[in-house]
């Protein structure tokens, strides 16, 4: 029975050892992570969010307030790790983390009930472009907040699917592929929104070069 | 700049940098991401339900055997019984949909819904004209099913994406990524774009979308219907989708819509006379819908008025349009400024093969 017990501690201690230590890295497939996580392991849950902290953080640049998004990407964070148990296909753990940003985004709309349009406190007014039909220009020497401002409210004013891929491309710095399988899209879905949504920027801000 | 080298450097940033690309990288990755990773709480994994027994391992694996050797007879039974009350499709790998009870009594198969349950693919939930229920998926978006309404979730390849909706109102709020969720109706498909909708369908099988929030598609078998937010879209059963309008346009041209799109042939004429008398400038929603459903005789009028109210782009020729070239009618639905019609191209080909797909295993 002495081995018996023993071997229970063991196995006892081995669980709790892969729960406190985990032994992830870079290239540990998003299925374990999201099992492990589901599980208990922060660690694991830990590497699902650096590796997707960026693909949430521009999924909301593109549709709330630069100044709302870093909250955002925490509660979006915060949204998937109590609803892990809801997640059903582990391997879909970007797409569905996609979902849940998108959807935070829309519930900070509903909240502020302010649908209308995007505002940012980086925005000046002349540069947000909203309505505004004429082409948008980067500035030639400007403060460089309000450079990116311009380029953003020029990006924020393309349909949705373009926005998005465009910020994740732009300001996020994620490759066509990197996009896809992030966020779940296929890679052709990914490529037709991110040259046409680039050919329309860059009408918007008045270039005459075509992508 | 070589075109192609150009697009593979915005494509994966390989090939020869384009400057305008670089500038706009440079300006812009001042906003990206630059946080660190937060102090998560403590993740409490569902404890086991054997831990709470107060014995030792040998007898909590004995105890456990046995109540997994019960809880598998019972399953065999239930799913047994099941069967025979609400058969699922077999070979289906969509998962369930969460329903939650909003008002009265409402069903899936023959189950009441007290409080929460699930809707399983192939299986109905049906509500009384007192019962109102709230359907979710995660990676879809909700659903509120208002009373006297029958939806299937539809067994389909694309998991949890197609419902049926044979009958009632329902009112979605839909994240999933554009072109992937879609609702039959008798007599049309809902194919959302990314936005919120009503659809209902009556008795008879007619149908009304009417979109508040981006814009939805409404087809059946290639005929098609583009309703973006503030406009509604009418459709019949043996007909498919009518002309979408603006719910603003005048009672006048509204009536004439109905009139040309699903009333006797002898009233087409008259009716479209008021309709291109009555288009206000955001009416071209329904004009351009017009170019490809009248009778090619009358389709200069409508161009003529199409033209007047929003000019159609360089490219796009009265020849083409007349002849219904689909690339320039393309370019000119761009120019109305409600949305990219080349989005729902992207996604065309693979709802067909869904469409073909679905049909054969919902019947």
């Amino acid at each position: 029975m002495a081995v018996g017990v023993a071997s229970n501690v063991d196995f006892c201690t081995a669980i709790m050892e892969r729960r406190t230590v985990s032994a992830w890295t870079e290239d540990s497939g998003d299925a374990a992570l999201a099992e492990a996580a589901r599980d208990g392991d922060r660690g694991a849950f830990g590497l699902l969010y650096d590796r997707y902290a960026r693909m949430v953080h521009g999924v909301l640049l593109a549709r709330v307030p630069f100044s709302a998004v870093d909250d955002l990407v925490q509660d979006v964070f915060l949204q998937a790790l109590g609803r892990l148990r809801s997640l059903r296909d582990t391997a879909c753990f970007g797409a569905w983390i996609a979902a849940i940003a998108r959807n935070r985004a829309h519930d900070y709309h509903r909240r502020s009930r302010n649908d209308v349009e995007l505002t940012d406190d980086i925005l000046g007014d002349e540069q947000t472009g909203g309505g505004s039909s004429k082409p948008l220009r980067l500035a030639s020497a400007p403060a460089p907040d309000a450079e990116a401002a311009a380029a953003l409210a020029a990006i924020r004013s393309l349909p949705e699917a373009y926005r998005e891929t465009l910020i994740l491309r732009l300001v996020e710095g994620m490759t066509g592929p990197e996009i896809a399988a992030r966020t779940g899209l296929t890679t052709g879905s990914v490529r037709v929104n991110m040259h046409r949504g680039m050919q329309k920027l860059r009408e918007k801000l008045g270039s005459g070069v075509r992508g | 700049m070589d075109r192609k080298e150009n697009s593979k450097y915005l494509w994966d940033g390989s090939g020869e940098p384009d400057p305008e690309i670089q500038r706009l990288e440079s300006v812009l990755g001042k906003l990206a991401y630059s946080g660190a990773r937060p102090g998560f709480p403590d993740i409490v994994p569902a404890a086991p339900w054997w831990s709470v027994l107060p014995f030792g391992w040998p007898m909590r694996l004995a105890a456990v055997s046995a109540v997994m050797a019960v809880a598998a007879l019972v399953a065999v039974w239930f799913v047994i019984h099941r069967s025979k009350q609400n058969p699922a499709p077999s070979g289906s790998t969509a998962s369930e949909w969460q329903v939650a009870r909003l008002a009265g009594a409402p069903r899936v198969g023959n189950t009441a819904i007290e409080n929460q349950g699930g809707l399983g693919p192939g299986q109905t939930l049906v509500t009384d004209n007192r019962s109102r229920a709230e359907i979710t998926a995660d990676e879809v978006g909700e659903i509120e099913v208002d009373p006297d309404t029958r939806l299937r979730l539809v067994p389909s390849r694309g998991e949890r994406k197609r419902l049926a909706l044979d009958r009632g109102v329902i009112h979605a709020f839909i994240w999933s990524p554009p072109g992937e969720f879609m609702v039959d109706t008798p007599s049309a498909t809902a194919v959302d774009m990314g936005c919120a909708y009503t659809l209902q369908v009556d008795d008879s099988g007619a149908g009304l979308l009417r979109t508040t929030l981006g814009w939805v598609g409404f087809r059946l078998d290639g005929h098609d219907a583009f309703i973006p937010a503030g406009a509604v879209c009418a459709t019949r059963p043996g007909i498919g989708p009518g002309t979408p309008c603006f719910e603003d346009a005048s009672p006048a041209l509204r009536a004439a819509l109905t009139a040309f799109d699903f009333g006797p042939a002898d009233q087409r004429a008259p009716a479209l006379d008021t309709i291109l008398a009555q288009a206000r400038k955001r009416d071209a929603l329904t004009l351009w819908h017009l170019l490809a459903r009248v009778d090619a005789n009358d389709r200069g009028r409508v161009y003529d008025r199409l033209a007047k109210l929003v000019p159609p782009p360089h490219a796009v020729t009265r020849d083409g349009i007349l002849r219904l070239d689909p690339t320039m009618l393309d370019l000119w639905w761009n120019e109305l400024g409600l949305g990219d019609v080349s989005l729902w191209r992207t996604f065309e080909r693979s709802w067909s093969e869904s469409d073909s797909q679905s049909r054969g295993k919902a019947r």
